[in-house]
């Protein structure tokens, strides 16, 4: 398990440099197009997002934002493009798959099990993390479909148990998600079901469950919706500090520019399914295209 | 004043993580379990075990069941009564085929076929949700106790269409099964078996697979996300709690009625155990259990309250009068407390660890 407290650079304590250094296209969509039926949710869009950047999609409502966050983490299969995802163009897949390759989400109205405490949602999180007992690979054919199926037979008798395997593992991913919940400040709320939480922390919880992860890209979707401005202030710096502390790459959707061109290194613009601009914030903010979408146009 | 954590800490995440996390608690169930496995046997009358004590634990365990899927993985089913008629059959034709085999394997056996059975039905659950699926799942209660009466295979040929559970012995040379068998035996061997059996349901809500059903029944769309595969997820619970419902059956077969027809399983079966876990409350292992002793006792308590008061009341009176308050102590239970006894109880202890003062 990573001990979350090493992996802080020495100089993450510094401010934030206008320069930063990042890495190849983690993801790229090309000429992606949707459509549900008649409806053309997404037209020919392409963009990129760079390794550990910070990147917004913004855009008036029904610009087509969501539709392609859920493209990128598999709900829906766009009619055209490729998507490209650490180097590799990606077939057609489900959520689950996206999920077991790095990529969490959290939703516009949040998705939390508000029938489980903070802890359990967490927990959950750690799912795909979870090993009790791993097959040992052979490489001889055959034989080791057999193990991983034995091992997956043991594993869930150690869990009728709760037994050896299981409770050790169990405490140990209890470990790593209370490193998350001393990083998000939610220590208070641990053992309390989600259901009876203010919406601000259920919005906190909700990325608490997807760092439980441990995402290499994490998509945000409105994660300030319906926030006071110290939330909203409290929930950019947890974006930033993922960002820097955890190295995570960032796709965020949000409404308050202010947010948006403070924290974002580049910024999409889409509108009616089609981008409008892609550049630095300041490039964004002047483009005549954006400022004519989200303003009105005169005739 | 006695029931306060205050001074308890924990030092691991393994003790926090514990069943009952607090002393009160784990001495509490100790002394329930010591009392009725050690005393009630003893001192209860063989009617009080016969058709109360034997009958709730049967019923726990297919709450149980029921719970695991419908509580814990929020799909709803309406087969409860078939798949406890699998369990039966399948132990009854396993037991008559084979009878050196251990009791305790041939209930383990017939759970497993009533698992698969489960899984079987289970599949549209891919598909469809909530009341949908509950039509789906009726399927199983009607195709099942058809199979059961066409076929006398499963009877063994017996004309009437009636099963007799053979005798069989668990401990040394004790019968625990068949109408021959003592009740005190009977009722030791169930509340054992019960007891692990709730165990490891208690254990599987909290480890990886309970996190992954309850994820399905709050938010499925979030489940498949985090990298639950819904079809694993949905499956696994179809197994589990049919196995817990096969073995119940066969319990019924074997400890309860000593004889039965596929008839017993039928719908009006599935209902009474879905009542069950929604007064005793869904998502709670707990509730199974208190709202199989409602459901059991309650009856009974409303047979006998009018003879203890002495109220000149006809027979007819006091039946019809049963199934009226019957019913309007469960829509009253409902509408105080929509998630059940369990809560109930949890709400009660949350008092008494204030108590005396208010908060």
């Amino acid at each position: 398990m990573n001990d979350i407290s090493s992996q802080i650079p020495a100089e993450a304590a510094g401010t934030r440099q206008p320069e930063r250094r990042f890495g190849e296209p983690l993801l790229t969509v090309e000429n992606i197009s949707l459509s549900f039926g008649g409806l053309q949710a997404l037209t020919d869009i392409s963009f990129d997002i760079l390794e550990q950047e910070i990147r917004a999609i913004i855009g008036p409502n029904g610009a087509g934002k969501t539709s392609m966050l859920n493209v990128i983490n598999g709900f829906y299969h766009p009619q055209k493009g490729t998507i490209t995802y650490k180097g590799n163009i990606r077939r057609t897949m489900r959520p689950h798959m996206a999920a077991a390759q790095g990529i969490a989400r959290t939703f516009q109205n949040v998705a939390l099990f508000k029938g489980m405490s903070t802890l359990d949602n967490i927990m959950t999180g750690r799912l795909l993390k979870m090993h009790n007992l791993r097959a040992p690979e052979t490489g001889v054919f055959g034989l080791d479909q057999v193990l991983r199926w034995g091992a997956g037979a043991l594993d869930f008798v150690t869990q009728c148990l709760y037994w050896g395997p299981n409770e050790k593992e169990e405490t140990r991913q209890r470990a790593y998600c209370e490193e998350i919940v001393d990083f998000l400040e939610i220590q208070a709320i641990r053992k309390t079901p989600v259901g009876r939480l203010p919406y601000g922390l259920q919005k906190r919880v909700e990325l608490a469950r997807a760092l439980a992860m441990e995402p290499e890209l994490l998509l945000l979707d409105e994660p300030m919706a319906g926030m006071n401005v110290e939330e909203k202030e409290d929930m950019s710096r947890f974006i930033l500090d993922v960002n820097e502390e955890f190295g995570t790459t960032v796709a965020l959707i949000e409404h308050d520019m202010g947010v948006v061109m403070d924290i974002s290194d580049r910024v999409v613009v889409l509108d009616y399914g089609r981008k409008l601009a892609d550049g630095r914030p300041d490039e964004v903010r002047s483009d005549r295209g954006v400022i004519d979408a989200y303003l009105g146009v005169a005739h | 004043m006695f029931y306060r954590e205050a001074g308890q800490f924990k030092t691991s995440y393994a003790a926090d993580q514990a069943i009952y996390p607090i002393r009160q608690d784990k001495i509490g169930i100790l002394i329930l379990f010591g009392f009725s496995l050690l005393a009630i046997p003893f001192i209860a009358p063989i009617y009080w075990l016969n058709s109360i004590l034997i009958p709730f634990l049967i019923f726990s365990l297919a709450a149980l069941g029921l719970n695991i899927l419908t509580g814990y993985c929020g799909q709803l089913s309406l087969g409860t009564g078939g798949f406890m008629a699998c369990g039966a059959f399948f132990s009854y034709k396993l037991a008559t085929a084979m009878p050196d085999t251990n009791i305790l394997i041939v209930f383990l056996l017939a759970g497993l076929g009533t698992a698969l059975v489960g899984v079987l039905f289970g599949l549209p659950s891919l598909r469809i949700k909530g009341f949908y699926l509950a039509v789906a799942t009726l399927a199983a209660q009607f195709f099942l106790i058809w199979m059961f009466n066409k076929f006398s295979w499963w009877t063994n040929h017996s004309p009437s269409g009636v099963i007799s559970a053979p005798p069989r012995a668990v401990f040394g040379d004790i019968d625990v099964t068949s109408a021959s068998a003592s009740p005190e035996a009977k009722y030791v061997f169930l509340l054992l078996l019960v007891s692990f059996l709730a165990l490891i349901a208690k254990n599987m809500v909290r480890s990886r697979i309970g996190r992954s059903w309850m994820a399905i029944r709050d938010m499925d769309i979030a489940a498949e996300i985090i990298g639950i595969r819904p079809m694993l997820a949905k499956l696994s619970a179809f197994a589990v709690s049919s196995f817990f419902i096969g073995v119940s059956g066969a319990l019924w077969a074997f400890t309860y009625s000593g004889s039965v027809e596929a008839l017993a399983f039928e719908i009006n079966r599935s209902f009474e155990v879905l009542f069950m876990i929604i007064i005793g409350g869904l998502g709670a292992i707990m509730g199974s259990f208190l709202g199989a002793a409602f459901i059991v006792l309650l009856p009974i308590a409303l047979d006998t309250i009018p003879l203890l008061l002495g109220l000149p009341l006809s027979v007819e009176t006091v039946a019809h009068l049963r199934l009226i308050i019957f019913g309007a102590l469960i829509i009253f239970f409902l509408i105080v407390e929509p998630h059940g006894l369990a809560r109930l109880w949890q709400i009660g202890k949350e008092k008494l660890r204030l108590w005396p003062f208010p908060y």
